[in-house]
């Protein structure tokens, strides 16, 4: 099962290489499937910190979750988590 | 031949304690030939696969010593190159008959192209590259060497932050052949207290076991000298609240003004415009300009903001602008001039972002030649917005005509990196050699003297933004000279406050005079550093 979920980028500086590295380490450690990507626009593998960093997201910039997990509440507490990580430092 | 003992090797010193130690030469690494394919595709992409594991697992085995400084670097750079797009990326080059030498070197320019830009990201682009050559490197069976257990000084053509961060305590110094004073490797080696000599042609001579006296305050390394030889740093002990000038930042990016606000600095001294333009296709909009403008200002620490338009040579053109300047290394403002409605837009979204920021910005053009060209500059300026208008000295030429600008300009600032280079007639593109690096040279500090003079009587503020301001000590001989500020890389803004704040302006125009009364660099440098101590002002 696919889940959507909307982020967004609080650290003033974007989401550059420390938060990258973060989530893509949370992302790996939870074994799930995901994808993340700008609204509109193709989603990239969030296991690829290099992906992840080209995305060159910027403070205030929102963008899309997609999980593949089993129970939706795994996927959520993911999102929670990834969210976390982009809030300011 | 083997150097003398006694040589003196010159170069720019970083750190204040001088090593004695056994040189290491670490080479840099074989370029493998790329285009030898050993096996099937699927039998290259198995190499490429324990190449790029071999080298996560020992960055991981590096990061796992105690005794390693930079353990959260060496997680990072593992997880950079183990990242499994870089392995699909580079097998779908194997597949399409690469070997696994050039599908590396492919996949991982590919990905920097895709991270350039941004500053903060192009770090990490630069230590792609170097993680490519490491693997590069196992394919071919040219691994990094191993490093020595006894204590050494690296000698190097030159490091990256990620070479720097293997080194373990028993490396005691660094000389390197190139290298700036704000490089990347330069703040890096100042945060993890190594003593240091970078930009020291000489070294190239330096053979493997050779005791060296590694004598940072010095600007130099000695053959085979005693501990005894070494230059004695000096302590500048702060006094005053305030520095005696405002120490302003150079920033060139959102990432640096965000950390120049860290700091103590007061404004930005030297915006560089140039990252918005040069890895654009096509001209940024308006819109496009204002906000990263806006951004950067609000970001920016408490004080003035001078930013300059874009500079632009022709080692690094920007598409969209007309650069056929033939052998013309630096148009400067010809090029400005033939796109004029380029400069007036960068200018007016200049002024929108100081509108939509409340910010005080002053704007300057780099590369001025004339007086001529200074007005032109001015009233184009002055039509976009309210700024204060100024122009950059770092062309000789100009010195002279800065006595027509008092009523047409509002400051100057000097390059001092560009003006060395003039002065010496060397080429802008051309390595550095240390004499140039060193801003202690007779020439420079006349030249230094004759701007602030003009500016004086002309009742123009003056600023140095170049590198020469990032070094401590000479940034009281620019206070001493009658420079009303000066700008520093962020990295030196603590530094240079804390000198400016242990002298009088009395003592700072006494220290000025000694500096310009010298025949040599090393006499300049070392007729000053006597000064502070004869004052009291350092120990």
């Amino acid at each position: 099962m696919i889940t959507s979920f909307t982020v967004k980028v609080l650290d003033p500086i974007g989401l550059h290489a420390r938060p990258a590295g973060q989530l893509v380490k949370l992302v790996n450690e939870s074994g799930l499937v995901v994808r993340i990507g700008r609204l509109g626009q193709e989603l990239v593998q969030a296991n690829s910190p290099l992906r992840v960093m080209a995305l060159k997201a910027k403070s205030q910039d929102e963008l899309l979750l997609e999980i593949e997990a089993e129970d939706e509440t795994a996927a959520r507490a993911l999102a929670e988590r990834i969210q976390q990580i982009l809030k300011e430092l | 031949m083997e150097l003398q003992p006694g040589t003196e090797l010159l170069g720019l010193g970083i750190g204040d304690t001088a090593v004695r130690a056994e040189v290491f030469r670490l080479k840099s690494r074989q370029r493998a030939n790329p285009s030898v394919r050993v096996g099937t595709a699927s039998e290259e992409t198995e190499r490429l696969t324990r190449a790029i594991r071999s080298v996560a697992e020992n960055l991981e085995q590096l990061s796992e010593n105690p005794t390693a400084a930079n353990a959260d670097i060496l997680q990072a750079l593992a997880q950079l190159v183990t990242d499994p797009e870089l392995l699909r990326v580079a097998t779908a080059h194997i597949e399409a008959g690469m070997s696994a030498t050039s599908a590396i070197t492919a996949a991982t320019e590919e990905f920097a192209a895709l991270l350039s830009g941004d500053s903060f990201l192009e770090e990490r682009a630069n230590d792609l590259r170097e993680l490519g050559m490491e693997v590069i490197a196992k394919l071919n069976g040219l691994d990094s060497p191993e490093l020595p257990t006894t204590d050494v000084v690296i000698v190097a053509e030159d490091l990256s932050p990620a070479e720097l961060a293997r080194f373990g305590s028993n490396v005691v110094g660094v000389v390197l052949q190139g290298g700036g004073p704000t490089s990347h490797t330069a703040i890096m080696l100042r945060s993890m207290g190594l003593a240091a000599v970078i930009g020291c042609r000489g070294a190239s001579q330096l053979v493997d076991g050779q005791q060296v006296l590694l004598d940072p305050a010095g600007d130099r390394v000695l053959v085979d000298a005693d501990l005894s030889l070494a230059t004695k740093a000096i302590q500048l002990i702060a006094k005053n609240p305030e520095p005696l000038i405002p120490v302003r930042a150079n920033v060139g990016s959102l990432a640096d003004a965000i950390r120049a606000s860290t700091t103590s600095a007061s404004g930005v001294g030297l915006l560089r415009t140039e990252l918005l333009y040069l890895n654009s296709q096509r001209m940024p909009t308006l819109m496009e300009q204002t906000e990263s403008y806006r951004e950067m200002f609000a970001a920016s620490p408490e004080g003035p903001i001078v930013v300059r338009t874009i500079d632009v040579s022709t080692d690094k053109p920007v598409p969209f602008l007309t650069t056929d300047y033939g052998d013309l290394v630096s148009p400067g403002y010809t090029l400005l001039r033939d796109n004029r409605a380029f400069l007036a837009e960068q200018l007016a979204s200049i002024e929108a972002a100081r509108l939509a920021s409340g910010r005080e910005v002053w704007v300057m053009a780099p590369m001025i030649q004339s007086s001529a060209e200074a007005l032109d500059f001015a009233e184009l300026a002055r039509s976009c917005g309210e700024f204060k208008v100024g122009v950059m000295v770092e062309v000789p030429s100009l010195i002279q005509e800065l006595g027509d600008l008092g009523d047409e300009i509002d400051f100057v600032s000097v390059g001092t990196n560009d003006l060395s280079q003039f002065l010496f007639e060397t080429n802008r593109l051309a390595p550095l050699s240390p004499e140039l690096l060193s801003p202690w040279q007779p020439k420079l500090i006349s030249a230094l003297r004759e701007i602030a003079d003009q500016c004086t009587s002309q009742g123009l503020q003056s600023s140095v933004c170049g590198e020469s301001a990032s070094d401590p000590v000479f940034a009281i001989v620019l206070a001493g000279l009658g420079f009303d500020s000066v700008s520093t890389a962020n990295s030196q803004v603590a530094a240079v406050s804390s000198s400016l704040s242990a002298v009088s302006k009395l003592e700072a125009s006494g220290l000025a005079a000694l500096a310009l009364s010298a025949d040599s660099a090393s006499e300049a440098k070392a007729k000053v550093l006597a000064g502070l101590r004869d004052l009291g002002l350092g120990s």
